[in-house]
């Protein structure tokens, strides 16, 4: 255990070293999240402004909030795995790892801790200066009982999206071109998240689905519970979700991933 | 028992043929011919302990192939393999604390942190305690006098200089084998000649078995009193480099350099002229006329500047191992 500990701990140091490279990157991407956010936001005042005091149960301070919310959570949880993994696969670089003694993927995953520690801390900084800024419209939930829960919920949501990021980047082992793959699984992954609108909107069998599907764990789910529109028992029962997806989630890339390595041992690069 | 042990190793590529064009990539998407390529082709070998053997052959011979199936990169399609009494194959972590490999054309350190901060990362995974780092490090570094460049970005580094962190980078864990693939591509003169340096001594000093390719055929006869050909996936050679040279290498290669263009016509007279730049050429003689027409050309009305006698280039020698082993076959 201690093993695993002082190897995780230099991984994610060298980690930081690598990332604090890309200061102008990571300044430009909250440019991005920043410039999102702000869109979302002046989107929904507007539709609200039509006159419409509550839309499905929403009004629009509660709206204001949950794409705040949201946003925040969904930045916590996001990595860059499938580029990574399928470029070390395509670029052969999978088997300078298969010749060190520790599993490839024991590696990549506290790489990703590392560099999304940093980058969370980035987003949460300018989350919160936007929050400062719609200030007047952000309803506060101090409720320790729900902090836990959606801090729990992150959590898992994290591991989920890494074992996600992780099975689209072994596409790679079988096809060179994962590019637009990966871009058409982030659009329905967003879109089952509620990152674009409430799930709550959607027609009921399409919620549903989306409530059973892991992406609602890192957007809608979190940003509901905050708005106490989602009971602690049902959140509770949303960890529960989320386990059985890991636990599902880690079979198929278990079985993914050694297919894959077959493969790569087939042909190799 | 030997350190390697190869027998009946086969490599079998599956692959498809992509057509040119717009046409042929769209035929290929409903019809795919499979093609095989035999890269290795039912080779053995046997290596001892200590030893450095030269791994040789012109480009998509199989060095490469074979070194990744000795390194438990790749399976082989048939025959057996032990590596230490291991089976790379199994790929087992102990097996992997054992040996080293560097490919020349690969590089395995990471280019936006400095090549410390790569070893650190290394050395936690091979988990090597901090006592052996530093003395393994402090040695290393002296060795390859690269003491003033651990704490330079390794993008910033030169390619000899980066060559040199690639095999510290594998040494680290002190392993008992070590695979270098073409370790002195691209080096100019003098880097090789230090990366070769730090090879002979370091096998030396540890007694580490190394199988090393190269194109370069000052590398071979500084390193390797044994060397394996292999050519179409076929060993063609393999013993003492000293018997392959006095078999093979039936001729010479006289460089000269002279101060002013010479006519081609002109050197004709001395040997086949191979190389021809106008002030610089190379001309092929005999190895008992080596001597005689060296000194004829000193001695001659030409203007000669410098001049230098070479082996043959190992693809040339290669070439007529293979052509011998050729006719001899029909
Ligand atoms: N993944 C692959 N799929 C299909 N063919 C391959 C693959 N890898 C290598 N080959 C083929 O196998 C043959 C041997 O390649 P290999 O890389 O072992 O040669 P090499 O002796 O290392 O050559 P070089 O001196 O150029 O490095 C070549 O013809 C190459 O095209
Ligand atoms: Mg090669």
């Amino acid at each position: 255990m201690l093993k695993h500990i002082k190897q995780g701990i230099v991984i994610i140091k060298t980690a930081w070293l690598r990332n604090l490279n890309y200061r102008f990157t990571i300044i430009m991407y909250r440019v991005g999240e920043i410039t999102e956010l702000l869109v979302l936001i002046l989107m929904w005042t507007a539709i609200y402004s039509g006159g419409a005091g509550v839309i499905k149960g929403f009004t629009l301070n509660e709206m204001v909030t949950y794409v705040l919310i949201g946003n925040l959570c969904s930045l916590a949880v996001r990595n860059f795995l499938p580029a990574y993994v399928s470029r070390d696969i395509v670029e052969g670089r999978l088997s300078m790892f298969l010749v060190r003694p520790i599993p490839y993927i024991k590696y990549i995953f506290f790489n990703e801790l590392g560099r999304s520690f940093l980058v969370t801390l980035m987003s949460l900084l300018t989350q919160v200066m936007v929050i400062l800024f719609f200030l007047d419209k952000f309803i506060f939930n101090g409720n320790i009982v729900y902090i836990l829960l959606i801090i729990a919920m992150i959590f898992l949501a994290f591991v989920i999206e890494l074992l996600i990021g992780f099975l689209i980047g072994a596409i790679a082992f079988w096809t060179d071109e994962t590019e637009a793959l990966q871009l058409t699984i982030d659009r329905i992954k967003r879109f089952f998240s509620g990152g674009y609108f409430p799930l709550s909107l959607l027609p009921v069998t399409l919620a549903t689905a989306g409530i059973y599907l892991p992406f609602a764990y890192s957007f809608y789910f979190p940003a509901q519970l905050y708005l106490k529109k989602i009971s602690v028992h049902d959140g509770l029962i949303g960890l529960g979700v989320q386990v059985i997806w890991i636990i599902i989630l880690a079979g198929i890339l278990h079985m993914v991933w050694k297919k894959g390595l077959k493969k790569y041992e087939a042909s190799g690069s | 028992m030997s350190i390697i042990e190869v027998k009946g190793l086969s490599k079998r590529f599956e692959f498809h043929r992509k057509q040119a064009g717009l046409l042929g990539t769209i035929k290929s998407l409903f019809y795919r011919k499979k093609s095989y390529k035999d890269a290795v082709d039912n080779i053995s070998f046997n290596i001892e302990e200590g030893e450095i053997v030269g791994f040789l052959g012109p480009n998509g011979a199989g060095k490469t192939t074979t070194l990744k199936m000795l390194s438990g990169i790749l399976y082989p399609s048939a025959g057996q393999v032990s590596v230490l009494g291991y089976n790379p194959q199994k790929r087992q972590k102990d097996f992997k604390k054992k040996f080293g490999i560097v490919m020349g054309q690969k590089d395995q350190l990471a280019r936006l942190i400095t090549p410390m901060d790569n070893f650190v990362l290394f050395k936690a995974f091979s988990e090597i305690s901090d006592e052996d780092f530093k003395s393994i490090m402090d040695e290393l570094s002296k060795l390859l006098g690269i003491e003033d460049v651990l704490d330079v970005q390794v993008k910033k580094l030169s390619l000899g200089q980066r060559m040199k962190c690639e095999l510290v980078a594998s040494l680290l864990h002190s392993p008992k084998v070590l695979f270098l693939d073409e370790p002195t591509i691209g080096l100019d003169v003098v880097a090789q000649k230090n990366v070769r340096d730090f090879i002979k001594k370091y096998n030396h000093l540890k007694k580490t078995t190394i199988m090393l390719t190269s194109h370069y055929m000052d590398d071979i006869k500084e390193l390797c009193d044994r060397v394996i050909i292999i050519n179409f996936g076929k060993i063609i050679y393999d013993g003492k480099l000293s018997h392959l040279i006095s078999t093979y290498a039936t001729d010479k290669i006289i460089r000269i350099t002279s101060i002013e263009p010479i006519q081609q016509e002109d050197l004709e007279r001395f040997g086949v002229v191979e190389d021809y730049q106008g002030i610089r050429a190379s001309i092929r003689v005999p190895r008992e006329l080596v001597k005689k027409t060296a000194s004829e050309i000193i001695s001659s009305d030409l203007m000669i500047d410098d001049i230098l006698i070479d082996e043959m280039p190992i693809d040339d020698i290669i070439r007529v191992i293979f052509q011998e082993t050729n006719r001899e076959d029909k």
